[in-house]
């Protein structure tokens, strides 16, 4: 299997001297095409400080990433933004929309970014929107949906210009608990079947649970890395049922 | 992002907030508005001057007079007090006067086409035969082709014809009794002159008449209005020959100031060689020049406050661009992470501060207009009835394309300050902002 993002002694620092905050401490990992793996930590471990250099949304203090096997260090600004906007999806806690546009614009806008072709663009969108099945809101403003809707929407932008990997910080995270799973479901059916390498930061175990793989982090330092085995894997069905269960208890006691 | 799509984007971001982007756009707009009026009243004026120096003369028309008389009428005016010692050849008692032999030699100066003494031609009365009413009338010599009236129907008088010629204005069309301005071109009029020698001897005796013929009526103007009529210079002479009937040769032929056309490129030469002999030049530009002047000052204070109202303009694109850019932080910051430049961000932002300048200046250009139709046609109506060749607003496209470019460029350098400030923001911290 190819490695898509290699870190070498990623060390990230905020503020300086003695009120310096060290984010991380030197990560060493390699991330596989088409693997599925869980960031997962405590807040303040760093796990999203590592997403966002592992996404070059950021810039290491020392340390080196590499894309393909290219030192991005080296990249220009323009090679890292269009290395962004042709290879990266991103799914974010808070959604991140236009809430004045329309959905149909919202999914666009990775497409407007990449000066993808204006007779391409339609079509792209459309297709994203259907996996996401959304196609039915595709006017309606961003403002009027719900939660789950808008992480939809959210996700159809992720996808829109065919992403290779997919960056998901906490993309559940606020969703009640049924939303999440089709959430879930989206995302890992994008990554069982369309091939994409998902990169998923959260500290939902479960949610963790689901990937191949789960990097464990504490205090700026992996302290463990490994790949989850079958029968540990919780499979969409299982957590289904899990859900279903719980809402049914939860039910029961509304009547008593 | 492509330019299109970021201009599309800019234009749809102007328009979120309403209310805001109208104020600004409002500001501008009141900049604008008064710079745009003022070139177009500007435009107006100076075509109005300038069509009206045509029909006094062209660049290659000059008036002659001898130094000594404007010297003369300055002393008479000042409040020096201090005694002068008589020197013949240069404080004469006598009024200046320019002779036959005078005029020869400014001739031979080289650039000087024509020179023609100019008389002050008077008349009693003029008259038609359609009624017996006599009119009183002043006359203004048209000595020269290249002077150009604003006629209304016919022709200016020729100044090549040796017939005796007359343009009418048109208040003395229905006065002669003429049906129409076009019923008077062609007719014949008489004129009553003093011959001046014989009314010392016969008072009640000494009026000759002589006759001439309408070539065209004028068109009303600031300066071809009252009972000024153009007249040819053989009608000049004409008139001239009977007011001077018996008197001396020497005292006929000599004149305040001449007229005359010159070769408009050689000015400065003819210039100093008529001041070593004695002589001062008007031309056309210069006693324009005045007027000019004054209307200039007027419209720079104007266009003073014009470009104060768009300072303070600016600072309010600069202050909704920052609102702007802070109510923005995570859209800008999503935007960088998904793979927007830098540059491409300033230039979204630069484009709205230049769409701010843009829709205040069209909007100025179009209510100006409105303003300007509506002054015209209430200036037409009212004060400026007789002229109606006078636009008192006019607008020149380029000036106004002009003016909205330089307005489009001020924005833009408002806009770079809060364009900087969106293109810097780092994509984690505009994605962290709340």
């Amino acid at each position: 299997m190819n490695v898509v993002i290699e870190t070498k002694g990623l060390k990230k620092t905020y503020g300086k001297k003695s009120s310096a905050f060290h984010a991380l401490k030197g990560i060493d990992l390699k991330i596989y095409e088409g693997e599925s793996v869980a960031i997962v930590g405590k807040s303040g471990s760093g796990k999203s400080t590592l997403m966002h250099l592992l996404a070059l949304l950021d810039t290491p203090t020392s340390g080196k990433v590499y894309i393909d096997g290219k030192n991005t260090t080296d990249m220009s600004n323009k090679q890292l933004n269009s290395l962004r906007s042709d290879r990266f999806g991103f799914v974010f806690q808070q959604f991140f929309m236009n809430p004045n546009d329309t959905v149909y614009e919202n999914v666009m806008l990775p497409l407007k970014i990449a000066k993808t072709k204006y007779s391409e663009r339609r079509k792209k969108v459309e297709n994203a929107l259907k996996i996401v099945d959304l196609s039915s809101k595709a006017k309606n403003k961003a403002t009027d949906l719900s939660g789950g809707q808008k992480q939809r929407v959210c996700i159809a932008r992720a996808i829109v210009n065919n992403p290779e990997i997919i960056f998901a910080d906490e993309p559940t995270g606020n969703l009640d608990s049924a939303t999440g799973d089709k959430i879930t479901d989206l995302l890992f059916d994008l990554n069982h079947n369309h091939g994409v390498t998902l990169v998923l930061v959260t500290h939902d175990e479960d949610l963790a649970k689901l990937c191949n793989r789960i990097i464990r982090i504490a205090d700026g330092k992996i302290i463990d890395d490994y790949a989850v085995k079958k029968s540990e894997q919780t499979s969409a069905e299982k957590r289904h049922e899990k859900v279903a269960a719980e809402v049914k208890a939860k039910n029961e006691e509304k009547k008593k | 992002m492509n330019l299109l799509d970021i201009i599309k984007s800019a234009n749809h971001n102007l328009f979120r907030s309403k209310t805001r982007t109208f104020l600004t756009i409002l500001a501008i707009f009141i900049g604008s508005f008064t710079i745009i009026l003022n070139s177009a009243i500007n435009a107006g004026v100076n075509s109005y001057i300038d069509s009206q120096v045509e029909n006094i003369g062209g660049d290659d028309y000059i008036e002659i007079a001898p130094t000594a008389l404007y010297d003369q009428l300055s002393s008479m005016m000042s409040s020096d007090s201090e005694v002068k010692e008589y020197k013949p050849d240069k404080n004469s008692g006598e009024t200046a006067y320019i002779t036959n032999e005078d005029l020869a030699k400014i001739r031979e100066i080289d650039g000087i086409k024509k020179i023609t003494p100019y008389h002050n031609v008077t008349a009693e009365y003029i008259e038609s035969n359609l009624n017996d009413k006599k009119f009183s009338v002043l006359f203004r010599i048209f000595a020269d082709s290249s002077l150009h009236a604003d006629m209304l129907t016919g022709t200016q008088p020729s100044s090549d014809d040796n017939k005796p010629e007359i343009m009418l204005n048109p208040s003395y069309v229905e006065a002669l009794g003429f049906s129409s301005a076009e019923d008077a071109v062609g007719k014949t009029v008489k004129f009553g002159i003093k011959q001046t020698a014989k009314c010392y001897i016969t008072p009640d005796n000494c009026i000759a008449t002589t006759e001439a013929t309408i070539t065209g009526v004028q068109a009303n103007g600031v300066l071809s209005t009252g009972n000024m009529l153009g007249i040819n210079q053989a009608l000049s002479d004409d008139i001239y020959d009977l007011m001077t009937v018996d008197t001396p040769d020497n005292i006929k032929d000599r004149t305040m100031f001449a007229t005359g056309t010159i070769d408009p490129d050689k000015i400065d030469n003819i210039r100093s060689e008529l001041k070593k002999l004695g002589y001062t030049v008007t031309t056309i530009k210069d006693e324009v020049g005045l007027i000019r002047t004054f209307f200039d000052v007027i419209l720079v204070v104007f266009n003073i406050f014009g470009v104060i109202a768009l300072l303070a303009a600016a600072i309010g694109i600069i202050n909704t661009l920052f609102m702007s850019v802070q109510e923005r932080t995570r859209e800008i910051g999503l935007e960088k992470a998904l793979g927007m430049s830098k540059g491409k961000i300033f230039l979204s932002f630069s484009i709205e501060a230049i769409l701010l300048g843009f829709w205040g200046s069209v909007v100025g250009i179009i209510f100006s207009m409105i303003i300007g139709y509506i002054g015209n046609t209430i200036a037409h109506n009212s004060f400026l009835a007789d002229f109606p060749t006078f636009n008192l607003v006019k607008f020149d496209p380029l000036t106004m394309l002009t003016i909205v470019l330089v307005i489009m460029l001020i924005a833009f350098l408002a806009g770079t300050l809060p364009a900087r400030k969106a293109s810097k923001k780092n994509p984690i911290d505009a994605l962290r902002y709340e």
